[in-house]
């Protein structure tokens, strides 16, 4: 029962990770229908230059963070300037191959800037253990999980009630329309470029501060991809439920069929799943009046 | 109010789709651009809207004018602040969004007091968009979905509204109520309309003045009783000749030539 209890605990924290990495990918195809494979690296960068920050004022967790948002936030819409705007118009493949042009480039900068090696991370949280019920957790497990929960709120409210959030989806439901209607398509996929970029920040922080900071982080992007399509590709909230399913997933398989079924786990849930809802757990379907 | 002077359009640089088109649309009127499938009409729209760029259309010559100003080169949403609207092609709405969120989003360049003014009219307008707004858009009928496509467009404040093909796939009494619709607005708002149909009856009745667009170029234009007058509106847009309507068996197109071709 405790391995049980031990391993969907842990579960749930990589999970949380992988939500936000998640949302993050779904934010942008949302709003702009471009998977962004730089997601990862996206994340990775902002982790590093939050590293940075970090190793230069000794800031406490959250001013760190406050400073880390709004740096990020600016790599976003700079990244969305250079790269994606030019694109516009163009064929969505053509733009999702600038993004994993984008990939490469973000990966080796950061190795050229911060080096090989990995790095030991220290974003100001204590690492004293914290018992809940019969399963310990440190700080910055806590902390993920709740950013997680926060950010998938915050996310929900937003797209759900806020002028820009219904713009975004207007965006997605309908680029010509939304154009005669006055949104500037443009301005509304930097702004997803920026959120995502954001939510990048606070998943590269974290993730480093649970796990570790070196240069081949980027990987989570890629294993978050089955929560993205889980979730429904378009579904930013059912992404982040979805990574923590299949966080949880993950480990089980570990736990009880063995070390080398984690990686191929969340592939395998993803296949059975899209075979029964071919649209994700979240995601909408075609509207179709008959 | 609206004019446009030679306006050429070229898609992909090399197909040109609508040529040294001259049009002038008063303040407080009706007028319609009449032309049949592939003619240009929606493309003239777009152009006007400025949307024809991520489509690969593009103005290459001529000028668009808006109550006085060029507009030719500004951006969309710069075109719908100044107060032009385009309620496009087979309605358009964003299809996920509930009917209110459609209408908010006509609303978009306005202010927030101005948007809960425009609901409010909108909702008098369309009680049957009041009634199905909190609906999903795309479940909507295609006549509620039309009321829908025109509140969003009130939503922006417009001075001009064009209306791209309003009777697209309705029925018959539908199509009678947007009309009416229209007329109201236009009567009692002082809204200026420029309506785009390929049902050249209905619209030479509500339009003061017409145009008809053919292979992308003004074919003939006048006031709206003058071309239900015209010989070969009669014969080509109203389907009659002499008064009554014909059988479809004796329409010989070769034998008559349009006039305005040769």
């Amino acid at each position: 029962m405790d391995f049980l209890l031990l391993l969907v605990s842990t579960g749930l924290v990589t999970g949380a990770a992988y939500g936000l990495i998640a949302m993050g990918f779904a934010l942008v195809y949302k709003a702009t229908g471009v998977v962004n494979f730089a997601q990862g690296e996206l994340m990775m960068l902002t982790a590093y230059v939050s590293f940075s920050v970090a190793d230069r004022t000794g800031l406490s967790f959250l001013m760190l963070m406050a400073l880390t948002i709004p740096i990020s936030m600016a790599i976003g819409l700079l990244l969305e300037r250079i790269f994606i705007r030019p694109m516009l118009g163009e064929p969505v493949f053509s733009i999702v191959m600038v993004t994993i042009g984008l990939a490469v480039i973000l990966r080796g900068l950061v190795i050229l800037v911060w080096g090989p090696d990995p790095a030991v991370f220290d974003v100001g949280l204590p690492d004293t253990v914290i018992r809940l019920g019969p399963v310990p957790f440190y700080p910055a497990q806590l902390v993920l999980v709740a950013a997680m929960a926060g950010v998938t709120t915050i996310a929900w409210i937003f797209l759900r009630f806020s002028r820009i959030g219904i713009a975004m989806r207007a965006v997605a439901a309908n680029e010509t329309a939304a154009r005669l209607s006055g949104i500037s398509v443009s301005r509304i996929h930097a702004f997803a470029w920026m959120f995502s970029s954001a939510i990048a920040s606070i998943a590269g922080v974290l993730f480093a501060a649970n796990f570790k900071l070196a240069p081949d982080m980027w990987f989570q992007g890629m294993k978050s991809f089955p929560a993205v399509i889980l979730g429904g590709l378009d579904s930013v909230i059912g992404a982040s439920v979805a990574g923590l399913v299949i966080g949880v997933v993950e480990n089980l398989f570990q736990g009880y069929v063995g070390q080398g079924m984690r990686e191929i786990s969340g592939f395998i849930v993803i296949v059975v799943v899209l075979m029964v809802r071919p649209y994700g757990l979240f995601g909408s379907r075609e509207i179709e009046r008959v | 109010m609206l004019s446009l002077a030679n306006v050429q359009v070229v898609y992909g640089r090399a197909i040109e789709a609508v040529r040294d088109v001259s049009l002038e649309v008063e303040a407080g009127a009706i007028v319609a651009l009449l032309g049949s499938n592939g003619a240009g009409k929606s493309t003239l729209l777009k152009a006007i809207s400025g949307v024809l760029h991520p489509e690969g259309g593009e103005i290459v010559g001529g000028t668009v004018t808006f109550l006085g100003e060029e507009i030719g080169r500004a951006t969309p949403d710069d075109i719908v602040r100044r107060g032009l609207i385009q309620v496009p092609e087979g309605r358009a709405l964003f299809a996920t969004l509930t009917v209110e969120e459609n209408l908010l989003m006509g609303g978009f360049t306005r202010r927030r007091s101005e948007v809960a003014e425009g609901l409010d009219r909108v909702y008098a307008l369309f009680p049957r968009v009041h009634e199905r707004r909190h609906e999903i858009s795309g479940y909507l009928s295609g006549g509620e979905q039309q009321m829908v496509a025109i509140g969003r467009a009130l939503m922006g404040r417009p001075r001009l509204v064009m209306l791209d093909e309003p009777s697209l796939g309705l029925a018959p009494q539908i199509i009678d109520g947007i009309f009416e619709t229209i007329v109201t607005l236009n009567r009692e708002e002082k809204l200026t309309v420029l309506l785009i149909e390929q049902n050249a009856q209905l619209a030479l009745e509500v339009a003061s003045f017409g145009y008809i667009i053919e292979n992308g170029r003004i074919v003939l234009d006048g006031a709206a009783e003058k071309l239900r007058a015209n010989d070969d509106v009669q014969e080509f847009y109203l389907g009659m000749s002499g008064g009554a309507r014909k059988s479809m068996r004796d329409v010989k197109h070769y034998k008559r030539r349009k006039r305005w071709l040769s």
